[in-house]
């Protein structure tokens, strides 16, 4: 039996799909995005934070046994709220034997898979045949852009994603907007022009700059260094998609809403 | 009529009120800005004096003390131009009745409840609106003719009349003064109500604001309002169907008896401010057995929506099978930040009454007291906090006497069930002892007392204590850190434990996570904390159960909540008859909060809502049936959008569905919450659910305002 490694189990995970969800956070991710908000999931062996509350080990060993077992206690729930189990990280195709096996072991649960795109192509097959819906990242569609922002090509990013289009899956392409980064209307027209006749695209799913994002780094000994200005305004440009006829929609940002209690 | 609950799901903001909102705009603004209270007066009446002189006995000074309160107030009736429901309250104080000596010589050996007068209790509203005060007076002078060598009963009769004419008499002041403005609209509506039934939804809102208004002035508090969308229904619906009123005017004059509710609040005694049992219940089951949702349940959570005011707090009775829109328009509510609606599970509450005695038809008809305890409006004198069992501190004296003496797992269990048994013993004892002063005017108000010719203070069809079982999470969880890494993998030595708990844990710190940390927690739907939570509370019914007298006809309903407890047993409060607890087995150190109500541990690492409701579906809330709701703190952001509100709403809707007894959502961010800590003035109107109600969050005192925070900290 294979065994994985979670380094978190959030439950009515409100933006992670349809319905009430609960999200495994899988830990360990080749990409090292500048705006990454969860610097625990790159290491794939549990490590220690030091937290205000004093130190905690982060990542957890489960069996596929265990996990399965774990979500199926509320399979019940799940179903009966349109939702599910979605696998996060990290970047879950670094798991996924794991995956697949907790998949099989799960009690008829909907399933998303929330993926970068940047694995093995093996992994992504092996996953396509249990997932029902993919949250597919699509960040620069240059390539040295790319690199720079992401320390990764995204050529088997895309090719994985045209792989992807052609199994016959269903995917969300998620586009975190950042600042100067990825919200240009040159990049956002061309993650239109890339998805727009892929025939298992559902919609585009814009996610606007989280100002917390370096919330954890100091915790793990991380000093948070974005590439970007964080204070520039962020554009929320829904427009090139609209304008290649591509179903999109802004998510709702995790940030909290500032405004005081209305009088 | 429009259908409301045809409206779909995600339709164009279907929270929103029809009526064009300038006018009580305004007034709501007044009435935050207490433009209202110049009217004040400082002078109080000297009921006193007049008492003593005549020497009159406690019933008379009671009648007195409303009839004078209601003259003073008759005396200067405010009506503001833009009233359209009137009588305010202007006179600060309610005076005293007996001088402090002869008051403390009266209630010596006496066990007084809270501050001493009925509180926490509820009306039969719709009976006393459908009578009306002259229908109530001749059920008095009826049963006069019955009682005439019965001194006594005499005596209660005459000061409830007297009380009623003094309802009368003020209400004929507003009058005068309506009609010296030229308001012969308001004046025509005193003219009728509340003297007799109200002819259409307008008399019927002022009617009941009148009758409840005066109940305080008689030093009653937590004056419950009832299943308000039950009795002032056939009003509205009458209006309705005659076309008399639109649906929109029939919203606004709802809007303005709500924020009429707001302009008292700040003279009710209370704990913290917004403590004030202003309650109403929406919703549920109606007393045969139908649905009892109607065009006013929808209405009223929209009219709350509008108002976002602290009063009256929501309630809202639903089931497993309850229109998923209806629970989204109460989360629209919950959205709101003001910690209502708080639910209530008809399918597990209305069995468990049933089979702790009340009538089927009662149990249908049940609301809650000022926080969450069920009780039957107009039929029930139950004193329904009397006090709280410390569940930490009967597992503490477990834990350390058993370990102390080399005890197994089994021996600590009974230690502990022990000292709940015993811990209740003494609450029930001291109540035995319990003494209602009598409440001419509330018992108008009451079914039975009239025509029976009996006080209330005597007594009604139900006369049930409620204590509340406070601190369940933390003391499973201690209980399960010690069977586990005691008992279990002998991870820990006895002795080493206790060393550490008499310590406060201070130079034992990896040891205190490893506790608080590693151990089975409530609220992971962990099968081992769990059983042990569900043993406390077995343990806790077992008690209650075996008192088959309180001593005044009814028997001991054990609850779920905390009330202010979970604050007072960690930190201890002067004059508690409740063992306050050090630092405690589940890594908890001595002061530090337990968790209010049903809530995990403030220190426990938990996954979720699910799992914290999957946990508290298991208690037997057929045996523990007082009340007391699981309580959750959601960030303001869960409600980012139309989706995921629905999403809160059908969380709500699995709350039942797992057979859970009472939940209560609360919004609020952490950011707020800490610049409001730091910058009261900017956060004049942030709302928070302290426990079983709502208040002002810069109103309230530190200690609190860090548990808010730090209840926030742990949030989901």
């Amino acid at each position: 039996m294979k065994s994985g490694v979670v380094f978190d189990i959030r439950e009515f995970a409100l933006h992670d799909g349809p319905g009430i969800r609960t999200t495994v956070f899988l830990k360990g991710c080749p990409l090292r995005c500048s705006w990454c908000h969860n610097p625990d999931g790159w290491i794939r062996d549990p490590q220690i934070i030091h937290g205000q509350a004093g130190d905690r080990l982060i990542g957890k060993d489960y069996t596929s046994e265990e996990l399965a077992a774990l979500l199926n206690e509320q399979a019940d729930i799940l179903r009966a709220n349109e939702g599910g189990v979605t696998f996060s990280g990290g970047e879950p195709l670094e798991q996924a034997e794991f995956v697949t096996e907790v998949c099989d072991r799960l009690d008829n649960l909907h399933i998303v898979f929330d993926t970068s795109g940047d694995g093995t192509e093996t992994a992504l097959r092996l996953v396509a045949e249990k997932v029902d819906l993919f949250y597919y990242d699509l960040k620069l569609i240059d390539s040295t852009a790319h690199r720079h922002f992401t320390g990764a090509d995204n050529a088997p990013i895309l090719s994985n994603l045209r792989l992807l289009s052609s199994l016959g899956a269903s995917f969300v392409i998620r586009v975190p907007l950042v600042p100067g980064v990825t919200d240009t209307d040159e990049n956002l027209n061309a993650i239109a022009e890339t998805v727009r006749n892929l025939p298992g695209l559902v919609r585009v799913d814009l996610l606007p700059y989280n100002r917390a994002a370096g919330g954890k780094y100091s915790n793990l000994g991380l000093k948070f260094c974005p590439l970007y200005d964080e204070q520039r305004e962020l554009r929320l440009n829904a427009e090139p998609f609209e304008r290649h006829r591509v179903p999109v929609r802004i998510a709702a940002s995790d940030m909290p809403i500032r405004k005081p209690v209305p009088a | 009529m429009r259908q409301t609950s045809d409206v779909p799901l995600g339709a164009a903001e279907p929270w929103l009120v029809a009526f064009d909102t300038n006018r009580l705009d305004r007034m709501k603004s007044r009435v935050r800005d207490g433009e209202h209270k110049r009217f004040r007066k400082d002078t109080v009446p000297d009921v006193l004096s007049e008492c003593d002189r005549d020497g009159l006995s406690w019933p008379r000074r009671a009648a007195r003390l409303v009839r004078r309160m209601c003259e003073a107030e008759g005396q200067h009736p405010v009506i503001e131009s833009d009233d359209r429901i009137v009588v305010l309250r202007t006179i600060r104080t309610v005076p005293p009745i007996y001088d402090p000596q002869t008051w403390s010589q009266l209630t010596k050996d006496r066990t007084l409840h809270e501050l001493g007068p009925i509180s926490n209790i509820c009306a039969n509203w719709g009976m006393v609106l459908s009578q009306g005060l002259e229908g109530r007076r001749q059920a008095a002078a009826k049963a006069r003719e019955s009682v005439q060598d019965d001194p006594d009963s005499l005596e209660f009769l005459d000061c409830a009349i007297e009380t009623i004419e003094a309802v009368l008499a003020l209400a004929n002041s507003y009058v005068q003064e309506a009609r010296r403005q030229g308001r012969n609209d308001l004046a025509d509506i005193l003219a009728h109500v509340p003297a007799h039934r109200p002819r259409c939804f307008h008399e019927a809102l002022q009617a009941l604001r009148i009758l409840h208004a005066v109940v305080w002035m008689g030093g009653h508090y937590h004056v419950g309002l009832g299943r308000f969308d039950q009795y002032m229904w056939p009003y509205l619906k009458q209006d309705l169907d005659s076309g008399r009123l639109t649906l929109a005017a029939a919203e606004e004059l709802l809007a303005e008896f709500f924020i009429s509710l707001n302009k008292d609040s700040d003279l009710y005694p209370g704990v913290q401010q917004g403590d004030n049992g202003q309650s109403l219940m929406l919703g549920g089951t109606s007393r045969d057995g139908a649905d009892a949702v109607n065009e006013l349940t929808w209405m009223a959570i929209r009219v709350a929506h509008y108002t976002n005011m602290i009063d009256p707090k929501i309630n809202l009775r639903f089931t497993p099978h309850t229109d998923l829109s209806l629970l989204t328009l109460a989360t629209q509510l919950t959205r709101k930040g003001l910690g209502f609606p708080q639910y209530s599970n008809d399918a597990v509450i209305i069995p468990a009454l049933v089979k702790h005695g009340y009538e089927l038809e009662d149990a249908r008809d049940y609301a809650v007291a000022a926080c969450w305890e069920f009780l039957i409006p107009g039929k029930g004198m139950e004193v329904v906090n009397i006090g709280a069992v410390s569940m930490p501190a009967a597992v503490d004296a477990g834990i350390r006497k058993g370990l102390g003496q080399g005890e197994n797992f089994e021996q600590i269990c009974q230690r502990t069930a022990e000292d709940i048994r015993q811990q209740l013993q003494q609450l029930v004892d001291a109540y035995r002892k319990l003494f209602l002063p009598p409440a001419p005017y509330y018992s108008v108000l009451m079914d039975g007392c009239l025509e029976r010719a009996r006080d209330l203070s005597h007594g009604l069809k139900y006369n049930n204590f409620g204590v509340h079982g406070a601190g369940s999470a933390n003391a499973a969880d201690a209980l399960a850190a010690v069977r586990r890494f005691v008992f279990e993998d002998k991870s820990v030595q006895p002795q080493e434990l206790l060393a550490a708990l008499e310590a406060n844990f201070e130079g034992y710190e990896p040891f205190r996570r490893k506790l608080a940390e590693d151990g089975p927690k409530v609220g992971n739907n962990d099968a081992a904390a769990d059983a042990l939570m569900t043993k406390l509370f077995e343990w806790f019914a077992d008690a209650c159960e075996a008192i088959q007298d309180n001593g005044r006809g009814g028997r001991v309903r054990p609850g779920t909540g905390s009330a202010m407890y979970y604050v007072w047993l960690a930190r201890g409060k002067e004059g508690m008859r409740e063992p306050a607890v050090g630092a405690t087995a589940e890594g908890r150190r001595k002061g530090e909060f337990l968790s209010a109500n049903l809530a995990p541990s403030n220190n426990a690492p938990i996954r979720g809502p699910i799992s914290v409701l999957q946990s508290f579906a298991k208690i037997p809330y057929r045996r523990v049936f007082n009340g007391g709701p699981i309580t959750m703190e959601l960030s303001g952001s869960v409600f980012s959008d139309a989706e995921a509100v629905g999403k809160v709403a059908m969380l709500v809707r699995t709350f039942a569905q797992l057979g859970c007894q009472q939940l209560q959502l609360n919004t609020v961010n952490l950011e707020t919450l800490l610049d409001a800590k730091k910058h009261p003035e900017k956060h004049k109107n942030l709302i928070v659910r302290v426990w079983g109600w709502s208040g002002y969050f810069c109103e309230l005192g530190p200690e609190y305002q860090d548990h808010v925070i730090a209840r926030h900290i742990y949030a989901m």
